[in-house]
């Protein structure tokens, strides 16, 4: 064995070497050329623009709900039952409704307000649920298992139920649907929250924060929470496009947003008769309107996704 | 004097990993503590530092019994011990650069006045450099992480030193590099250390003392190497 | 240039010639991991891959399997041969799908770091290793035994036949990895911890292959527990495979290995006979030298500094800054010659040994050709 380089010279000049022919001692010289690993690359590609695609839309989309509101009113009462029903044309784009109104411009004002809610309601959802999870998690003991029998009852009621029955105690509105998707949504935030933290509070960089003086708070604020915060703030990006299926969800039944509203749910919901008499663009556009936007987001939730876990972060082997 | 005596502790009440065990380190006397890995002397290194509750014994700590442990132990009795970890990447929080992570027991205590010259004291000595200070744990090596993890463990001046397989995962210029550090501290404070490691070779020449884990008192749990907890 | 020997000598199953890694990082600027590295790997034989963490002897072995992260790039040759006549790889560009399908597992079984990430908690020893065999198609002999039961009347039992030459093939690449039967129906948790790194090695032995490659195998083990691994790493290597072992754990490479590869700052520094480095005369490369006198058998001292920063390497000798022997010649970055990158190495063997030393002349031939 102790001679085998000489054998193998040939063999491995033979070789389809990726650059300098080998054993030639010109690899560290300035013409080197360097070899990727196929594949590799055409991944990251794609994972780029999935990211930039994902990105784009979700600006598009807050550009518009912000922008478009300010150059176009939203007339509810522009009902002109002479114009219902039309099919896309250049001058409505997406058609009118079953009563003569421009459907791009209420599904603009429809996301808009989907938007809101799902934003308000995701944050306070997860804001919720990181708070109990977390102080479930670093108090332990009973306070732990009082406050996790408590997210168990409430995950006991089917949660569209209970959103229902949170709507039904007060007038339709806006705030009314976010508290009821709100106080259906942090459970399952606050089981995440809680094991990050479990898993956390056994590590050994705890146990040295604890040995160095740190007190009880110093420990949650500075060593716990910072760890559990971006699984949060991912968290609340995925909440987002629920929360907003779940506004829709309760218009359509028509317990959500008042009928006037321009809602995604209840144009959807008003489509329905149009569509038996063969109006497919009522039902089409609003319903894209749902998906593409939540699909974006989806996008980027799991780039950020890949983004904080630990393996990916280090981009040097050592 | 630093006593552990009859400890039995564990992660479940029914299995426990340490029973009956009994070790005293005198002041400023080095121990080391020999098993093979997976033995529970880990857990007997966290309990000595007041990191892990027993489920029965006590630790009596310069006279003085420990009346409780993690917070529940007072935090002049937690800071009197510098406990340094098997793995670095483990024992760092990622998110502090070097430099922030030495100095953050004195932050914790109060003195965030003197964290800059503290680090600016600790890391010459424990052989960083400037430039490492300032880089996040995931941009240095193991071996600099558990340069800077040690820094940590002395920088509050502990009068006792729990090194729990602290070499284990460095190459050997590394290990003899840390020791040496350990030793000078000792050498200017007169600290008491407890080593727990798994290399009799490398405990031998560091310590004073050298106990086996199967020598220690009421551990009839030893698994014999090679041999499963299940094939007991 | 002519051959010294008219035995022919055994083909090497791997040859690793002028191989660097070098990571984009953001910025544009490049890390350089690893650079230049030439070594070969006969049958039959250990090389141990020495150094501190950090000095780019993972990246080495990530290279070779072609498991390094997207931003990196390579250069060289690493050649993966076979014995039976099916094509070498070229480890070094083979693609994805390649590397996956007939390198990794097959040609190439990694010893893993820590066992007991390595295993799947919630599976016996057996399931995974006959999913393994599985997936591997069987091994060496377990098509044959399928296919001799399988004749006449096993139109039916085939089925029945293939399970049991499965449970077979597993049963024999534990037993080649001196894992005990009885404890094959176990959890992963329920091994000690040199139970598990057979468990690892049996995984790594099923397909068979040519070139094992152990990664840190020894990294927490207390020392009955290295004996142990590293004699059982030591006996594959007996039966014929080569033994690419990386460690920074000294004392399981001396017991180990044939040869010695030192690295420091991503360059093979020294590559020796394993006996004289760890006997006398010693280690000629003085890093190499204070890396074995931090050992606490020996001198117990640190070489004194820090390792260079990979991005930011100096022209010259890397190991400059820390040199007891260092003077200007060092600001030329040495070549190396006789298995020696250094100005000022310390004696060889003496001269008698030459032949033994045709390795390092080999190496240095192969560069200067």
């Amino acid at each position: 064995m102790a001679d085998s380089h000489t054998s193998t010279r040939q063999e491995a000049t033979a070789a389809p070497g990726p650059g300098t022919a080998p054993g030639t001692g010109a690899a560290l010289a300035p013409g080197v050329t360097w070899h990727r690993r196929p594949g590799t690359g055409h991944r990251r590609r794609t994972r780029t623009v999935r990211v930039w695609v994902s990105a784009g839309l979700v600006a598009a989309v807050v550009l518009a709900v912000l922008v478009v509101p300010l150059l176009v009113p939203l007339d509810n009462q522009s009902v002109d039952l002479a114009r219902k029903l039309q099919a896309p044309s250049l001058s409505h784009p997406f058609g009118t409704d079953e009563v003569g109104r421009d459907l791009l411009l209420r599904c603009v004002y429809g996301l808009r307000v989907s938007l809101l809610v799902g934003v308000v309601a995701a944050l306070v959802a997860v804001g919720l649920g990181t708070a109990v999870g977390a102080l479930a998690g670093a108090l332990g003991g009973w306070a732990d298992r009082a406050v996790m029998r408590l997210v168990d009852l409430f995950s006991s009621v089917p949660h569209l139920l209970l959103g229902i029955f949170i709507v039904a105690m007060f007038r339709p509105g806006v705030w009314p649907v976010i508290l009821s998707v709100a106080l259906t949504h942090w459970l399952s935030t606050a089981r995440i929250v809680r094991a990050e933290v479990l898993s956390l509070r056994s590590r050994p960089h705890i146990d040295a924060a604890i040995s160095g003086g740190a007190s009880r708070w110093r420990v949650a604020v500075r060593h716990l929470l910072p760890g559990v915060l971006p699984q949060a703030g991912l968290a609340a990006v995925l909440m987002v496009p629920h929360a907003i299926w779940h506004e829709s969800a309760l218009s359509f039944l028509g317990l959500g947003l008042p009928a006037h509203e321009a809602s995604l749910g209840i144009m959807v919901n008003a489509a329905r008769g149009s569509l038996l008499a063969g109006a497919w663009w009522p039902t089409l556009f609003p319903g894209l309107f749902l998906i593409v936007p939540t699909l974006a987001l989806a996008g980027l939730a799991g780039a950020w996704r890949e983004r904080i876990n630990p393996r990916r972060r280090s981009e040097l082997m050592l | 004097m630093l006593e552990l005596r009859d400890i039995t502790a564990g992660y479940e009440r029914r299995r426990p990993v340490v029973s009956g065990v009994s070790l005293t380190v005198a002041p400023g006397e080095s121990v080391g503590l020999l098993g093979p890995s997976g033995c529970g002397k880990s857990t007997l290194a966290r309990v000595a530092a007041l990191l892990h509750r027993p489920d029965a014994g006590t630790v009596t700590v310069d006279g003085v019994a420990a009346p409780g442990w993690r917070h529940r132990a007072p935090r002049a009795l937690r800071t009197s011990f510098g406990v340094v970890f098997q793995q670095p990447r483990l024992s760092a929080d990622p998110r502090l650069r070097l430099a922030d992570l030495i100095a953050e027991p004195l932050r914790a205590t109060g003195r965030r006045a003197q964290a800059s010259a503290a680090v600016a004291e600790l890391a010459p000595a424990v052989g960083l450099t400037a430039d490492l200070l300032t880089r996040r744990p995931h941009e240095v090596s193991d071996g600099q992480l558990q340069r800077a993890c040690l820094a940590r463990a002395l920088v509050l001046e502990p009068r006792w030193l729990i090194c729990d397989e602290m070499t284990a995962m460095l190459d050997a210029s590394t290990t003899a590099a840390l020791v040496a550090v350990v030793e000078a501290y000792r050498a200017r404070t007169g600290a008491g250390l407890l080593a727990v490691g798994h290399d009799r070779t490398l405990l031998e020449r560091w310590c004073d003392r050298t106990v086996r884990w199967s020598d220690l008192a009421g551990t009839e749990r030893v698994t014999a190497p090679g041999e499963g907890p299940a094939a007991a | 240039m002519t051959a010294p020997r008219t035995t022919a000598p055994p083909a090497p199953v791997l040859s690793v010639r002028e191989l660097s890694v070098r990571f984009r990082m953001r910025g544009g600027h490049h890390v350089r991991a690893v650079s230049g590295a030439s070594f070969d790997l006969a049958p039959g034989s250990c090389l141990a891959l020495v150094g501190e963490s950090g000095c780019g002897k993972s990246v080495l072995a990530s290279a070779l399997l072609g498991l390094l992260p997207g931003n990196a790039e390579t250069s060289g040759a690493a050649h993966l041969t076979a014995a039976d006549g099916a094509p070498a790889v070229e480890l070094l560009t083979a693609d994805e799908p390649l590397l996956a399908r007939t390198v990794r597992g097959r040609r190439i079984g990694l010893v893993p770091q820590s066992p007991a990430a390595h295993l799947t908690p919630v599976r016996t020893i057996r399931a995974q290793l006959e999913e393994t065999v599985r997936e591997l198609g069987g091994g060496p002999a377990a098509p044959a035994a399928g296919a001799a039961r399988g004749t006449s009347a096993a139109r039916r039992p085939g089925r029945r036949a293939a399970r049991e030459a499965l449970r077979a093939a597993a049963e024999r690449a534990a037993d080649r990895a001196a894992f005990p039967l009885d404890h094959l129906d176990r959890y992963p948790h329920q091994l000690s911890g040199g139970l598990a790194q057979r468990a690892a090695s049996a995984l790594a032995l099923v397909g068979d292959a040519r070139l094992l490659l152990a990664d840190e195998p020894t990294t927490g083990l207390d020392r009955d527990l290295v004996a142990r691994t590293v004699d059982a790493l030591r006996a594959h290597a007996d039966d014929g495979r080569a033994l690419l072992m990386i460690t920074h754990d000294l004392a399981a490479a001396e017991r180990i290995a044939d040869h010695v590869a030192v690295m420091y700052a991503g360059r093979i520094v020294e590559h020796a006979d394993a006996a004289t480095f760890f006997g006398t005369p010693g280690p000629r490369h003085p890093y190499a030298r204070g890396l074995l006198d931090a050992l606490p058998g020996r001198a117990f001292a640190p070489i004194p500094g820090l390792p260079p920063e990979l991005g930011a390497l100096p022209d010259g000798c890397a190991f400059a800054a820390r040199c007891p022997r260092a003077d200007a010649r060092c600001a030329v970055r040495p070549e190396p010659s006789d298995g020696v990158a250094c100005h000022h190495p310390h004696p060889g063997p003496p001269p008698a040994d030459a032949p033994e030393k045709s390795e390092e002349k080999g190496d240095r031939r192969a560069r200067t050709a």
